[in-house]
């Protein structure tokens, strides 16, 4: 959820610069002799689309946001889970310590009796 | 009291600010615009020559597109702040990410556990063996204090059931009197964290 409204605001951005642009290009086009007609209806239907979808997008996040926001801290943390993962694969790399140390010790064990 | 009716108020304050900026940067977009292409029109007739018409004109549209710029940086920076009062404030999001956290860690957790338990039961079997082979030879060291794996289960056995073997009575008195140490013992050692006498060769 949080994932999503940060994606859409990352696209509000790309809205934003669609904005600027097709505004220069319009302003380019009207700059020569000739203009092409179709190209500044196109622009600036994409001018009108973007920034209707830059001013909604944003007042949409703006009263969710007054909707949701207290004055207080979030308290929560993962903090608990983490350590008690952590201890786990401590206890896991443990293991893996004695085991090797116990495979070592046969090892030696057996190229001893074979030396014998 | 008086504090916590703050802070909420600086929150409310703070969004009718994005509000505003939003809105103004909206508008002044769209004026400087529609100005631009109006100044585009030639016209026929005006009040100054038309080379000082021109010279204006031009001044005009590079002011306005310097504001269109503005705002459209401003709408940006609207964004970012927006980006970080949602990070800090959207508490469902902030909640449900930290549950998909803490479910993902538990889930990690109790799959290490599982096989760390199966890895135990596997290498008990052996280790029992192990033991039986390393303290019946002759490198072994341990004290009758400290009982092997192997011969505290024997025990533990013999402890079960008392029928069994009726030529050790007196062995059995004796290990009843030393139950509760032995077996604290057998369990300490069972256990895998007691300090034993053993040493390696």
């Amino acid at each position: 959820m949080a994932n999503e409204r940060l994606r859409i605001l990352e696209d509000v951005e790309k809205d934003i610069a669609v904005v600027l642009q097709c505004a220069g290009n319009i302003v380019l086009e009207l700059s020569k002799d000739k203009h092409n007609a179709s190209f500044l209806d196109r622009q600036l239907v994409q001018f009108q689309t973007s920034i209707s979808r830059v001013e909604n997008e944003l007042g949409a996040q703006i009263r969710y946001l007054t909707q949701v926001a207290t004055g207080q801290p979030h308290e929560g943390s993962t903090y608990s889970t983490r350590k008690d993962c952590q201890m786990s694969l401590n206890r896991a790399e443990y293991a893996k310590v004695k085991l090797g140390e116990l495979g070592r010790t046969c090892e030696a064990m057996l190229e001893q009796q074979q030396q014998i | 009291m008086a504090n916590q009716r703050v802070l909420p108020q600086s929150k409310e304050t703070l969004l009718q600010n994005y509000n505003k900026r939003l809105k103004d940067d909206i508008k002044s977009i769209m004026d400087n615009f529609t100005e631009i292409v109006k100044t585009a029109k030639i016209e026929d007739e005006t009040q100054v020559s038309r080379p000082t018409q021109a010279e204006q004109d031009h001044y005009e549209m590079h002011v306005r597109a310097a504001n269109i710029v503005r705002a459209g940086e401003s709408l940006m920076k609207l964004v970012s702040d927006l980006k970080q009062f949602l990070i800090l404030n959207d508490f469902p999001s902030v909640n449900d990410a930290i549950s998909q956290q803490n479910q993902q860690l538990r889930a990690l957790q109790d799959e290490c556990d599982k096989k760390l338990t199966s890895l135990r039961d596997e290498i008990a079997v052996d280790l029992y063996e192990l033991e039986e082979e390393y303290y019946s030879s002759s490198y072994s060291q341990w004290s009758s204090t400290d009982l092997p794996l192997c011969e505290a289960y024997r025990r533990r056995d013999s402890w079960a059931s008392p029928d069994s073997s009726s030529s050790s009575t007196q062995d059995d008195r004796e290990e009843a009197d030393r139950t509760p140490s032995q077996e604290a013992n057998a369990q300490h050692h069972v256990n895998g964290h007691g300090t034993t006498a053993t040493e390696k060769p």
